[in-house]
């Protein structure tokens, strides 16, 4: 580039300290700003300036969170590493009062915890395993040994480099939530408060993609966390129907919730 | 105590002083990240991300740059406009109708007494600012666009947008002056 091309290259980038501080800037030019901050005094004094400036806009919306929103942050702080800690020895493991608000029994308390290494999981997935496992005190032994075996594998899914994580809760707080990993086509997915149904039926999974047969993934029982394995990329939502005892070839029902992958990186 | 000083407790891993400095920064956080994300659900997501995000890295707070409050809300801006913007560009039909629509900005959020005073105060001085100024500000800030977008909207010049974004944040200053 020319020393002129190069003035005024230096000086349209002088020009964005205000869309800088309103994160208006798209990431590429973010970067390069980012870059020229580290040089330029008069723009870095601006951004100061414009970002306290800013920061006046957000102190105007404040709300308050949702009271479980507090349980499940300093559940998640306390099975969260930070940044500067130094490494442990051990591989860290969850600790079991991550596991909910409410201290699970003595005896849970004494066991192994069931979960993850921590060390890969990223801190959304943590918050998804305090919420996920807020449920489990109480369990029986047969119970815990089943989920210890599943817990592996949804371990695995919350150690993928790009875990991501989608919930939706209707107005009566039913939810679902979902886990997933595009690169392994996976997904961790759970049911809350929808109970169970009754005469024997169950809550079956199912794949939606576009142009194709709605393809199972399994059927839920009671609370636990379903591994859901095989997505492609393709894939657009997750749908969950009742159905007859043992679950149905093709859904017999319309979905009682369906939840969108797009804003975890599916549905090309 | 303040939030400056509980930020150097938490990065020393003192959990107690995170407990506190939730109760100090929680209301702010959620309430803009759910001013920019709009969605309950994933506002809840994204600014529990952004809470759990000021305890991993509390240690990469520099007093020397700003305030304690505006470096957390900063993060929580930057993490709600990113989540905006992907679910944007994920085609989210519904989100971007809602932004298109262009809903009251002040409006929508329940508030507590004193973010509604702090409310009014802004509203007023936004007031104040010249229709562009305003708008490009508040697109930027309340709805995520970047300023090639506000340019688009607004059908102005990327350079006019520019200053539009930063002759609008000094006058803010000058109007809100007196009321921290
Ligand atoms: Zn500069």
């Amino acid at each position: 580039m020319s020393l002129v091309g190069r003035l005024l290259h230096r000086e349209d980038l002088h020009s964005l300290a205000a869309p800088y501080a309103l994160d208006a800037l798209e990431p590429g030019e973010r970067r390069r700003f980012e870059k020229h901050l580290r040089d330029c005094d008069r723009c870095a004094d601006e951004v100061r300036a414009l970002t306290e400036d800013a920061v006046r806009l957000a102190w105007s919306t404040a709300a308050p969170p949702p009271l479980a929103m507090r349980d499940r942050v300093l559940a998640a702080v306390r099975a969260t590493p930070q940044e500067s800690a130094p490494i442990p020895e051990h591989t860290p493991q969850l600790p079991p009062h991550v596991w909910g608000a409410q201290p699970p029994p003595a005896r849970v308390r004494a066991r192994r915890p069931l979960f993850v290494p921590f060390a890969t999981a990223t801190a959304t997935a943590a918050l998804v395993v305090a919420s996920l496992f807020a449920v489990q005190a109480g369990r029986t032994q047969d119970q815990l040994d089943a989920e210890r075996a599943q817990s592996r594998e949804i371990a695995h899914v919350l150690a993928a480099s790009d875990v991501r994580t989608t919930s939706y809760e209707d107005a009566q707080g039913r939810s679902i939530g979902a886990v997933t990993s595009v690169s392994e086509g996976q997904a961790v997915v759970t049911l809350s408060g929808y109970g169970t149904p009754s005469n024997g039926r169950v809550h079956q999974l199912w794949l939606m993609r576009p142009r194709v047969q709605p393809r199972s993934l399994g059927l839920f029982k009671a609370d636990t966390p379903l591994v859901a394995t095989g997505l492609g990329r393709s894939a657009t939502s997750l749908a969950v129907t009742v159905e007859p005892a043992g679950g149905s070839a093709q859904p017999t029902s319309q979905p009682i919730v369906q939840l969108a992958l797009k804003s975890v990186g599916f549905g090309e | 105590m303040e939030a400056e000083e509980l930020l150097v407790l938490v990065a020393r891993g003192d959990q107690k002083a995170f407990e506190d400095l939730y109760g100090l920064v929680s209301g702010p956080v959620f309430g803009l990240v759910r001013r920019v994300v709009r969605d309950p659900a994933q506002s809840e997501e994204v600014a529990q991300e952004v809470l759990l995000e000021l305890w991993r890295s509390a240690a990469k707070f520099d007093p020397e740059r700003g305030s304690a409050l505006s470096w957390v809300l900063t993060l929580a801006h930057r993490r709600a406009v990113d989540r905006v913007r992907s679910a944007r560009a994920a085609g989210e039909r519904e989100q971007r109708e809602a932004l298109r629509a262009g809903e009251p900005a002040f409006d929508q959020v329940a508030e507590t007494v004193e973010a509604g005073l702090e409310r009014e105060w802004v509203r007023r001085c936004l007031d104040r600012l010249t229709a562009l100024q305003r708008q490009s500000v508040t697109l930027a800030y309340y709805d995520g666009y970047t300023y090639r977008e506000v340019a688009e909207r607004l059908k102005l010049p990327l350079g006019t947008v520019k200053t539009r974004m930063r002759d609008g944040l000094t006058r803010l200053r000058d109007c809100l002056g007196g009321a921290a």
